[in-house]
């Protein structure tokens, strides 16, 4: 029996909370369970507004409730940002591919995030914490404009006092409340946090920062094929038909949306 | 190889009307487009001639269609009859090739489109003349069907020659068997007649176009990636899009979600890669913001992406893009440009 593909399941929303003037994380219950991996995204409808593409970033163990963390910037962004506990939502997916976890295992892991690119990695975070034994080390860095824009600012604050985590954060520009650093985010990529040799890179925000932090990342020794990039383009259906999200002989959809620099680097135009 | 007079191919598009939604060309010459049967009489089918207008696609992968109806997990499209599509040319036969490829999947295949080719029968047949635009023969095509049909009909004096070409054609001239005769000598050398007639045509048409062979556009879009051909051949576009609706490989769409009596439908509809929203994302980046960008896509879609993925060009050589275009872009032209790095 073919089973159809276009289909959202009935979801209830059952908190909203707001996370920073632009960004809000909605917790969902969808009515049959869905299973995701770190770093594969769901498409949300809002019904009779549209849909539109997000990468979950709650914890990947837990089936029953999916935090989606969902800046304002368009039409549906804006209706999910008018949600109230108890609205209906429509969740399709998982789609495409996320981190290969099994093969982080005994290496020494970086992750670099900025902006609203720390709402997928906080889902990658609770994973390589869930595995952290099998790790070496494990290195986090983070950005974002301001303070005020911190994404998961207390929970992530909350990291630095972890002992099995080296963390740096920093924001382009500062104020009164922020204690960490100031600067673009490559700045505090310091060379000696991972082992290049035996390390993986992984970086999730705004093309431009990736396509920095991937340059940081080479420069520091770490291989194309060992940097993993979230890659974000226009992903309507979700498996590979209806052609927006085309990136050279891939669609960032079913190939992607983590691809690794190796398999991207020769396509033109990857950070526009 | 048998006979079928016209006048036994009228009683047989009748008998085939009774169960499915019977789609035959009608018009002359050098324009035709698909009718159904409850709209004319099987007696006004234009068998041979040349492609339809309209693409084989719009009635296996329509316009707008309903592919969800609010959470409700059955599938689409349910009243939709099976088709019976009698005198499709080669060229949509190889649109099907890659359609196909996009939406015949087993974990995401298109439930519409899946149906409508496992339960429709295609009956093609022969071009028996070539447009000025055609040139399908320059991408290794040929002017008559030798797969991809269920029945393929070669317009003779009198009626056609039918062939089989699958297992569903073979019951159905089997269940039909009165209807079949012999074929004389004279018949098999007038369909090898027009063969040869219409392949020298379109011969004669790429000769004066100077329109580049297949082998010659192997890797040709990737070469020329930052020519200034594309932004000079973009200068007449007006985004109207009608190169990817006419097309019969052309499968963009987008899903569209509208409200009506307190459900939710969602639509498929065509899109159109040259319009400026196509691959823009909600917070404002566009990766082709120039529509020169935009009409590269389109040929590296077609002559760079497909071969990689699919092993063959998403063109056709139908000429429907050059003939719909009202900045006459001319298909042909941009692929001789690009390989004689003009």
């Amino acid at each position: 029996m073919d089973k159809n593909p276009y289909r959202s399941v009935k979801t209830e929303v059952l908190e909203v909370i707001t996370e920073t003037p632009s960004i809000t994380t909605i917790r969902l219950r969808p009515s049959e369970p869905l299973s995701f991996s770190p770093g594969q995204f769901m498409e949300v409808s809002v019904p009779g507004v549209g849909e539109a593409p997000f990468t979950p970033s709650s914890f990947c163990g837990d089936h029953e409730k999916m935090d989606i963390t969902i800046v304002k910037v368009g039409k549906v962004t804006e209706a999910i940002h008018e949600l109230k506990a108890g609205d209906i939502v429509g969740l399709r997916g998982p789609y495409g591919h996320g981190y290969p976890l099994d093969e982080f295992r005994g290496k020494e892991v970086l992750v670099v995030g900025g902006g609203v690119g720390l709402a997928p990695l906080r889902t990658l975070m609770y994973s390589l914490f869930d595995m952290r034994g099998d790790l070496g080390k494990l290195a986090y860095r983070a950005g974002c404009r301001q303070p005020c824009e911190f994404l998961y600012r207390e929970e992530i604050m909350g990291w630095l006092d972890r002992p099995d985590l080296d963390i740096r954060l920093t924001t382009d520009q500062c104020d009164e409340t922020w204690s960490c650093a100031t600067g673009l985010v490559t700045s505090i990529m310091d060379s000696s946090c991972v082992n290049p040799a035996n390390a993986v890179g992984i970086s999730c925000g705004p093309p431009v920062m990736m396509k920095f932090v991937t340059f940081r990342m080479l420069e520091m020794g770490i291989p194309p094929e060992r940097i993993y990039l979230s890659m974000e383009k226009n992903m309507s259906c979700g498996f590979g038909k209806c052609g927006h999200c085309r990136l050279g002989t891939f669609y960032c959809c079913k190939d992607g949306p983590v691809f690794t620099y190796a398999q991207i680097k020769d396509i033109p135009g990857i950070w526009d | 190889m048998t006979f079928l007079s016209r006048v036994h191919f009228e009683s047989l598009l009748k008998a085939l009307g009774g169960t499915h939604k019977l789609l035959f060309p009608v018009g002359s010459g050098s324009k035709s487009h698909f009718t159904s049967i409850d709209r004319s009489d099987p007696g006004s089918a234009f068998i041979g001639g040349v492609r339809s207008v309209e693409p084989l696609k719009a009635f296996f992968f329509s316009g707008r269609e309903r592919v969800a109806s609010g959470f409700e997990p059955g599938l689409p499209g349910r009243e939709l009859q099976p088709l019976c599509v009698v005198g499709a040319k080669a060229c949509d036969l190889k649109g099907f090739r890659i359609l196909d490829h996009v939406f015949l999947d087993h974990e995401f295949g298109d439930p519409t489109y899946k149906r409508l080719r496992r339960e429709s029968l295609v009956i093609s047949s022969d071009c028996t003349d070539a447009l000025e635009t055609c040139f399908c023969t320059s991408l290794d095509g040929l002017p008559y069907p030798e797969d991809g049909f269920d029945i393929n009909l070669s317009p003779v004096s009198g009626g056609f020659l039918a062939e089989a070409g699958s297992e569903k054609g073979r019951a159905l001239m089997a269940a039909h068997s009165s209807l079949f005769t012999d074929p004389s000598p004279k018949q098999q050398q007038e369909r090898r007649e027009n063969r040869e007639a219409v392949l020298e045509k379109l011969r004669t048409i790429a000769e004066a176009g100077g329109t580049p062979g297949a082998e010659s556009l192997k890797g040709a879009v990737a070469r020329r990636y930052d020519a200034p051909l594309w932004a000079e051949e973009a200068a007449t576009c007006v985004e109207c899009g009608a190169c990817n609706t006419i097309c019969p490989t052309c499968h963009c769409f987008y899903l569209y979600d509208q409200m009506a009596q307190g459900t939710t439908g969602r639509f498929r509809m065509w899109d159109s890669c040259l319009i400026n929203d196509f691959a823009r994302v909600a917070g404002g980046e566009n990766p082709r913001s120039r529509l020169w960008m935009r009409l590269r896509n389109r040929f590296e879609k077609k002559f760079d992406f497909f071969p990689k993925v699919a092993g063959e060009f998403a063109c056709t050589g139908c000429g429907r893009c050059s003939a719909a275009c009202p900045g006459r872009i001319d298909i042909r032209r941009v692929l001789r440009r690009l390989v004689e790095n003009g």
